[in-house]
């Protein structure tokens, strides 16, 4: 007899999406991550638009991310051109990129996964018993959105960081500000992990998985020039094709990848497992005390790989500011530099994991071809797969399946208004 | 009594709802006078039955879509168009202008029609009664605020009903098309953002739509014309954010 289990619509996620389980008897026979958003197009609409403008329309793919889509971008368009930055706009990127991931994080592990863990249906049902809490949750989240405004414009879709560097660099006293603010929420990146290391994780879903990051060089971080596979291998960003195999499925505006015809993953957990060694201070400390939490086979320790995250981000981001203070603001010009008929192709880890963009221009510098490749498309065939290991091993009641099966997808930090992106076939 | 508030979203970014979690200092005194009956981004709390004001965010672009909105407006009393894409079809109505669904579906996705539920993205307006708008991509913290705490005292919330140009003299910026010849869209759109852009020194992409009365644009486009840009780029970059713009609106000087 077929029985067919779901979830219509998650919650505490980033935009639309659902779960299916058939079963046919106590076989599983299909498992569905459904995905509702509307599809919006972006490698469609941007074609014919100058070069100028593309990344102020691409970081509207996603909120949460936005500074992740628009430094993507600007990269992209940078390797067809050839542009070679400042050091001041370097630092100032990394410090973005590293504020995303407090907004971002914060807002995850505290807001949207802790309530799954102490068994409330939000935070600010949450907030009558952990008040304190929610509170420090916020502040963490408010310096990493001060470090958005601060060098991108506002907290969602900026406008400040350009092809070539930053239209207005920030001042000594606003860099000031914000480093303030990060040494107060220090504790409360810290605390993050220490509630986490507390949790027992389900292991219904435990499993091999095959694991990407991005390769940071020396430090710990987001930004780099090859990706990093579970295994070892190391591909320079121009082969990301050979990483992300997309597929269409009617179930899902989403495209689904592939790395050798297997799922893979990508986000907080691929990054910590591949890239721990790299780790500095209070987060390398906090790592090999507990690096028995990350644990490659359950996806469920990506939550705590996020606080850890959240440990250096804050760490990170006060050392970048010494050392643009130390150096001096220096208000540059965005570097110039020929436009010209070419390709382009970047890759950046966003909150949720490896996100790929690739233009082609015209000898205009408008674009002629766009591919952008999300974090939660990729982890879509992952998400599957722990879905299926789930509902295999799973004994007992359906509803308490269907529940563990949102916790573990909501540990992925899907961002399913990213997903919807769309590639063009080839 | 509280009054029932219901944050829903369809096609967009969902960087609306997340302007609202981003009031890290105002969430937690701003939810205590609210009753929140569905929020899915935020909670997995959610109730049936009437709701008094309903803040909806994205555009319609499914099936799917459309059907929420409607359920939607059936059980509110006020509905609030929430974000540029709620007000004016957001960033991905930019090309509806330029072919059908079907061809956009079958170049991108390589399928053919009928195999998605999708639809040429449109504002909410064009398929419900909208009661009040909040207009930006994303909305300002501030005037969400201040609609929220309007709507609290019984008041509608205000308007703005001038262009981001108005902000920027205020401001005393250098004006961004004289001084450095960008294709700034000040003078057309809805002020209410404090010419964030200009100063920083960049052009206004109309992220916050068209102001009412385009009216006074016509000396604005033909100083665009002379910088060099042509009619196509202008209405390009009004499209963005200004939905199914028509050429007309431009006015000015067709050559």
């Amino acid at each position: 007899m077929t029985r067919r289990l779901t979830v219509d619509m998650l919650t505490r996620v980033e935009g639309h999406g659902g779960v299916e389980v058939v079963f046919d008897g106590s076989e599983v026979k299909d498992v569905k991550f459904n995905v509702f958003e509307g599809p919006r197009f972006f490698e469609s609409i941007i074609k014919t638009v100058h070069y100028d403008k593309i990344p102020d329309m691409t970081r509207r793919i996603c909120a949460i991310c936005t500074a992740s889509h628009s430094l993507a971008s600007i990269g992209a368009i940078e390797n067809a051109f050839n542009v070679k930055n400042t050091p001041q706009t370097e630092l100032l990127r990394d410090l973005l990129i590293h504020g995303e991931m407090i907004e971002s994080h914060a807002l995850h592990v505290y807001m949207l996964a802790l309530p799954d863990f102490l068994g409330y249906p939000d935070a600010i049902a949450m907030s009558a018993d952990h008040i304190d809490a929610v509170k420090n949750a916020l502040n963490l989240k408010k310096a990493g959105n001060m470090i958005h405004t601060t060098l991108s414009g506002r907290d969602v879709h900026g406008m400040n960081e350009r092809v070539g560097g930053f239209s207005k660099a920030p001042t000594e006293e606003e860099l000031t500000e914000v480093k303030k603010m990060l040494e107060e929420v220090q504790p409360v990146a810290e605390l993050a992990v220490e509630l986490f290391k507390g949790f027992e994780l389900p292991t219904l879903n435990e499993s091999d998985n095959v694991l990407m990051a991005i390769d940071p060089g020396d430090r710990f971080g987001y930004l780099g020039t090859h990706v990093l596979v579970t295994g070892g291998e190391r591909y320079p960003e121009e082969d990301y094709m050979k990483l992300t195999n997309e597929k269409v499925y009617r179930h899902s505006y989403a495209k689904h990848s592939t790395y050798n015809g297997d799922p893979f993953m990508v986000g907080a957990l691929p990054r910590i497992q591949l890239n721990h060694d790299k780790l500095m201070g209070t987060a390398r400390e906090l790592y090999k005390e507990h690096s028995d939490m990350v644990d490659p086979r359950n996806t469920l320790s990506n939550n705590f790989c996020q606080a850890l995250e959240l440990v250096h981000d804050v760490e990170r981001g006060v050392e970048v500011i010494d050392t643009l203070l130390s150096n001096g603001l220096e208000e540059e010009d965005q570097v110039e530099f020929e436009v010209h008929e070419g390709r382009g192709r970047n890759a950046v880890e966003a909150p949720r994991g490896l996100l790929y963009h690739d233009y082609r221009f015209d000898d205009n510098g408008c674009i002629t071809k766009a591919n952008i490749i999300t974090p939660t498309a990729q982890n879509a065939a992952n998400i599957e797969k722990d879905i299926r290991v789930m509902a295999s091993n799973h004994v007992g009641e359906d509803a308490e399946l269907m529940k563990n099966i949102e916790v573990m997808i909501r540990a992925y930090d899907p961002c399913i208004s990213c997903s919807v992106h769309l590639v063009r076939l080839r | 009594m509280k009054p029932r508030v219901g944050i829903f979203s369809l096609t967009g970014c969902a960087g609306d709802q997340l302007q609202i979690l981003n009031m890290e200092d105002e969430l937690l005194e701003l939810v205590s006078h609210i009753h929140i009956v569905d929020f899915q981004e935020g909670s997995s709390h959610k109730e049936e039955g009437p709701i008094d004001v309903a803040f909806v965010e994205g555009s319609v672009s499914t099936e799917t879509d459309r059907k929420h909105l409607k359920e939607i407006r059936e059980r509110s009393k006020i509905l609030i168009a929430f974000g540029n894409c709620a007000v004016e079809g957001g960033i991905q109505t930019m090309r509806n202008n330029e072919g059908s669904i079907d061809e956009r579906l079958k170049e991108v996705y390589g399928v053919e029609p009928g195999f998605f539920d999708a639809r040429l993205s449109k504002p909410l307006s064009e398929y419900v009664d909208v009661d009040i708008d909040i207009p930006g991509c994303p909305v300002e913290k501030e005037e969400t605020i201040r609609a929220i705490t309007s709507l609290l005292h019984g008041d509608l919330p205000p308007r703005f009903t001038y262009p981001v140009c108005v902000e920027c003299k205020l401001n005393e910026y250098p004006c961004v098309i004289v001084e450095s010849g960008k294709p700034c869209l000040g003078p057309v759109i809805r002020a209410g953002c404090d010419a964030r852009c200009p100063g920083l020194g960049l052009d206004c992409i109309g992220c916050r739509g068209p102001v009412d009365s385009a009216s006074g644009f016509a000396a604005e486009y033909n100083m665009l014309l002379e910088k060099g840009y042509s009619k196509e780029f202008i209405l390009n970059r009004l499209r963005v954010f200004s939905g199914e713009v028509k050429e007309d609106f431009l006015g000015g000087d067709q050559r």
